[in-house]
């Protein structure tokens, strides 16, 4: 039998169960809802980075025609005492309230049954402020006379953050750090020592569906209709604001058109609960596109690595120090400071390592997760550094890293050893692709080709819970009732196939619930590739619960499912079709906490994903331009439960990140961001995506991964931006440390090379 | 974006009569791309918009007349001039310039009369008419006139054209038998607008490379606040024979005499470099036919 004709559904390339509906435009989706008797918001925004708000005069606002309410940061208080939410940090107001922390965080709220009308009137709400001294550079907060926040206030989710209750006078959100052996006494004996700095920039998710969210009130109850990856943390937190129990707040997800980590946490849900219970009206808060570049970003960083080299190539000691500029509120920040930030030594096997890893605190727009969660950065560092380092040494950049990575079997520097990290399968595999061993085309004339090799590793963040139901019905078919948002990621097909192989029925016969707090169960959220690993066991597991109920109802009939079908079997049992068999399965991994002063620990995560890319470039001497003509991405993503959409996962994060590579860059004057829209702000197109796109998964497996497989969604993104970056510098001999690696700057570069730079 | 008020006369003459009143609140639409991002961002707010959908077919057409000088109507839309065999034939360099002129979603609406009349230094047409020779015939209460396309443009966003006075007819002379290139440099995705456009039409004596360049004519556009014609490299280029030292000659005038400004698409140190590398190029693409 053709692996296609199998019964079994996982490891099949099955089409997206909702791909019809989408492209019919029949898929359901916040923005599209109408509610009766439904008040449009329109926020007003901070036109200043830094200050305190001396008087907001909503006069003209509310006096033009159609206004209901204008609702501003004191209307909120009097509802919530204490209006501030975080996953990290209580500290991000529903409404500015005394001070605002960056230019466009939202002041006022004008609400009305026109959305044109409370736009025209949103512009009018006056605000006056006492500007205060502003910081935005990542690396100046450390010391910076301007603070953001006068109080920290943790939480207390995370027990790492305790130590920052009541803090004053500093912009340190975490302060992460890992020591494993003494980096310092083996820098001082290595051989060689190298010690490079690099940059990154502040860019945008770009989800083609925009922040949306709707309230409506009921009797005691609100329901919140919002395009969120995580509808358990925004019952929970909605409720914490509140004071309710969580039962009285339910929170409705239906698809989302995108979310790359922006749509986590709280974003407009706070805001639309509370002036639903303000007006007692239902309230719909729909983003434009330009708003998004106000409400969450990826962060910038500046990050410095030193490393220690022994004559024969190895690397014996390498220490970290990584600058995390978080904007405004934490949001996620701090996770990403530590969870990403003791993978920054990259996937090799080193002694000796010091990390320091800070979130800060400025007055830019906040910054959170970003598909990839702080590892693109961090490669962008390490892997620049190990190619610097090999053409110093004079060793090929592949053989170099052959000599260093990690193996199973091996410590990273949390102490965790290495299990199921395809790290030296992954590195073959793309050398493979890219013909490393053999001659290259370097180009003639004025135009210039070149090639860069990389590997990234990521850590999944740890503990997470996902919990699962399966309705099994009186026909066979069966609902799937499950937490995780399929964002575009095809989420619901793969859980789907999960289903379908452990009851053995048909995919088309099964339903999967979107996200419901009152229907759906628990799922920490959509985010960080966690959803395949965790919510998949947890939906294997209440597969195989419904699996064995069927089995026993059976035997209590005195049938066999081997023979009879389960319509059959129920109208054995209830004499009609009646009845359900429910299975339910939870799933939380095993994990040991870091050690404070260290970062040790023997159990850091469930498991690592592993992404190396190969990038071919053509370099136009005359104006640096590059064309990128060629990206091979290979990841080790376990065993894939549907090949397609892992390859559509890894091409789709390796374009994203092509973008924050060569052009996507929020451009920012006195913290204002002067290119708030994508005619200003440019995203990749398909003429922009290189013609030779290759993908490729190894074949390799997740031990207690459902079915062998583990996440993909931000694999692709690992490695684009050094390798682009090792491209250009052996095209042309000339080193990029800052992103996006805009022709400008290679233009420039080759000019300083020539020793003939260019003066403006 | 604020409600207001749309009409939609039958005729140009009627429209821009709408359009005389001098209230800067009222303004006309054609295609709607540039007035509804500029609504969008709330920096047009308009009371009152006159569309020019309705207006008489006359106005959408394109034709050439028995010298080839091409007319085409202001409201045919940049997909039916990318379209046309009339364009292909008689100035090809329009319908190469159509094809990467923004993307297919905005040609299928913008028209050429709003494309010119909207004086946005990054569009591609402008340079690429004003090369060719190209003027405008325009309609408004005392009749209309004929303007160069050269001195339609008065600033950043500005023309002489008055109040209630619309764009009717673009006149092209044909492009045979001269040369024309034009190459646009965009600095960070591929449908950005450009950081630099560089439109070259050329009268040559002989077909082969080398040949002596009897006229020349070169614009720019986008690294500029309006299409700017480059007199100086022109007059290098005129009478001379093409080579690497005439190029680079002609290039140095160019980033001496144009008025480069910086943004963010780059530097104007930068974009006179571009400059200076995109007119070679524009031009040995002219004389090879690829333009």
């Amino acid at each position: 039998m053709r692996a296609e004709e199998k019964r079994g559904a996982v490891g099949r390339s099955i089409p997206r169960l909702e791909g019809r509906a989408k492209v019919t435009g029949r898929a359901e989706y916040v923005h599209n809802l109408r509610l009766p008797g439904m008040l449009y918001g329109k926020i007003a925004r901070s036109t200043i980075a830094h200050g305190r708000i001396k008087r907001i005069d909503v006069a003209a606002a509310q006096a033009v025609e159609g206004v209901h309410r204008v609702v501003t940061g004191a209307d909120i208080r009097a509802l919530i005492p204490d209006p501030h939410y975080g996953p990290a940090f209580h500290d991000q107001p529903i409404l500015a309230l005394d001070k605002v922390r960056y230019a466009g965080e939202p002041v006022a709220v004008v609400l009305a049954s026109d959305p044109h009308v409370a736009e025209e009137a949103a512009g009018l709400v006056d605000v006056q402020y006492e500007a205060l001294p502003a910081v935005y550079d990542e690396v100046e907060a450390m010391t910076s006379k301007a603070i953001v926040h006068e109080v920290l206030k943790p939480a207390g989710t995370f027990p790492d953050l305790k130590h920052f209750q009541g803090r004053k006078n500093t912009n340190v959100a975490l302060d992460f750090r890992l020591r494993r052996g003494d980096a310092e006494a083996a820098l001082k004996k290595a051989d060689r020592v190298f010690e490079h700095t690099f940059r990154t920039q502040q860019v945008l998710h770009v989800p083609l569906e925009p922040f949306v969210s709707a309230a409506e009130p009921g009797d005691g109850t609100l329901t919140i209709h919002t395009a969120s990856q995580s509808p358990s943390f925004v019952r929970t937190e909605i409720a914490r604001l509140l004071e309710w129990p969580e039962s009285k707040v339910r929170v409705k997800v239906p698809y989302l058109g995108g979310g790359f980590g922006a749509k986590l946490y709280i974003k407009l849900e706070a805001l639309v609960a509370a002036l639903a219970l303000l007006v007692r009206r239902p309230v719909k808060i729909s983003l434009t596109m330009e708003e998004q570049f106000y409400t969450l970003t990826k962060h910038a960083a500046t990050l410095r690595i030193k490393s220690g080299v022994a004559k024969d190539g190895r690397v014996t000691a390498r220490l970290c120090e990584v600058w995390w500029n978080g904007g405004a509120y934490a949001d996620i920040g701090p996770r990403i400071t530590q969870k990403s930030g003791f993978t920054a030594p990259g996937p090799y096997d080193i002694e000796h390592v010091h990390i320091d890893s800070y979130a800060l605190y400025t007055n830019l727009p906040p910054a959170g997760a970003l598909r990839g969660f702080g590892i693109p950065q961090l490669v962008w560092a390490y892997e620049g550094h190990t190619d610097m380092i090999a053409r110093e040494l004079k060793m090929d950049p592949v053989e170099f890293r052959r000599k260093n990575i990690l193996r199973d079997g091996r410590p990273q520097a949390t102490g965790t050893v290495m299990q199921d990290a395809a790290i030296d399968k992954v590195l073959e595999r793309v050398a493979a692709r890219m013909d490393w061993g053999k001659p290259f085309d370097r180009g003639s004339g004025t135009v210039r080709r070149g090639r860069g090799v990389v590997i990234g590793f990521k850590a999944v963040i740890a503990p997470t819970t996902s919990v699962a139901i399966v309705n099994l019905y009186a026909d066979g078919s069966c609902a799937l009732y499950c937490s995780t948002v399929d964002m575009g990621q095809g989420s619901d097909t793969a859980m789907a196939q999960i289903v379908a192989e452990i009851l053995g029925i048909p995919i088309e016969s099964i339903t999967v619930v979107h996200p419901d707090t009152e229907v759906t169960p628990y799922d920490m959220a959509t985010l960080g590739s966690r959803s395949t690993y965790h919510m998949g066991n947890a939906v294997r597991r209440a597969a195989e619960d419904a699996r064995d109920k069927l089995l026993a109802l059976a035997r209590e009939v005195g049938v066999s499912v081997e023979t009879t079908p389960i319509a059959e079997v129920f109208r054995r049992k209830y004499g009609m079709q009646a009845g359900n068999i429910i299975g339910s399965g939870s799933f939380i991994p095993t994990y040991m906490p870091m050690d404070h002063d260290t970062g040790q620990t023997a159990n850091a995560t469930p498991f690592w994903m592993v992404g190396a890319t190969g990038a071919e470039v053509e370099v136009d001497t005359e104006t640096g331009r590059v064309r990128v003509t060629r990206l091979v991405n290979v990841a080790d993503v376990g065993t894939p439960i549907n090949p397609a959409i892992v390859e559509s996962q890894l091409s789709g994060a390796a374009i994203m990140q092509l973008g924050f590579t060569m052009s996507e860059k929020m451009e920012f004057s006195a913290g204002q961001c002067t290119n708030a829209s994508l005619a200003q702000y440019k995203i990749p197109g398909l003429l922009d995506v290189p013609e030779g796109m290759e993908n490729e998964a190894v074949d390799a497996e997740q031990k207690g991964g459902p079915f062998g497989a583990k996440g993909v969604g931000e694999t692709g993104t690992f490695g684009v931006s050094p390798a682009i970056a090792n491209a250009i510098d052996d095209a042309v001999g000339v080193r990029l440390t800052s992103l996006p690696l805009t022709a400008e700057a290679v233009y420039r570069a080759l000019r300083a090379k020539q020793g003939n730079p260019l003066k403006d | 974006m604020t409600p207001f008020e749309l009409l939609e006369p039958r005729t140009l003459r009627e429209a821009a009569a709408l359009l005389a009143s001098g209230d800067a609140t009222v303004r006309p639409f054609a295609g709607g791309t540039a007035v509804m991002l500029m609504m969008k961002m709330g920096v047009l707010r308009p009371t009152r918009l006159v569309s020019l959908r309705a207006v008489e077919k006359q106005y959408s057409g394109i034709g050439a007349g028995a010298d080839g000088a091409l007319r085409i109507g202001a409201m045919a839309t940049l997909s039916a001039l990318e379209r046309s065999p009339v364009i292909r034939n008689e100035a090809p360099v329009i319908a190469r310039t159509l094809r990467t002129l923004s993307n297919v979603r905005v040609r299928n609406v913008a028209t050429v009369g709003g494309h010119l009349a909207h004086a946005d230094p990054h569009m591609d047409l402008p340079p690429v008419l004003i090369a060719l020779g190209a003027s405008v015939t325009t309609v408004d209460a005392a009749g209309g006139r004929t303007i160069p396309l050269e001195k339609l443009y008065s600033g950043y966003l500005e023309t002489s054209l008055g109040r209630g006075e619309l764009i009717a007819e673009v006149s092209v002379p044909r492009q045979a038998p001269r040369r024309a290139a034009y190459l646009k440099c965009t600095t960070r995705s591929a449908d950005d607008w450009p950081a630099l456009g560089v439109a070259v039409v050329l009268d040559t004596l002989r077909e082969t490379e080398g040949a002596a360049v009897r006229e020349a004519r070169i614009v720019i556009s986008a690294a500029t606040d309006t299409p700017t014609r480059l007199a100086k490299a022109e007059a290098v280029l005129r009478g001379a024979r093409v080579d690497d030292a005439v190029l680079q000659r002609a290039g140095d005038a160019a980033a001496s005499e144009a008025s480069v400004i910086g943004d963010a698409h780059g530097s104007a140190a930068y974009k006179r470099e571009l400059l200076r590398v995109y007119l070679a190029r524009a031009v040995r693409a002219a004389l090879a036919g690829e333009g």
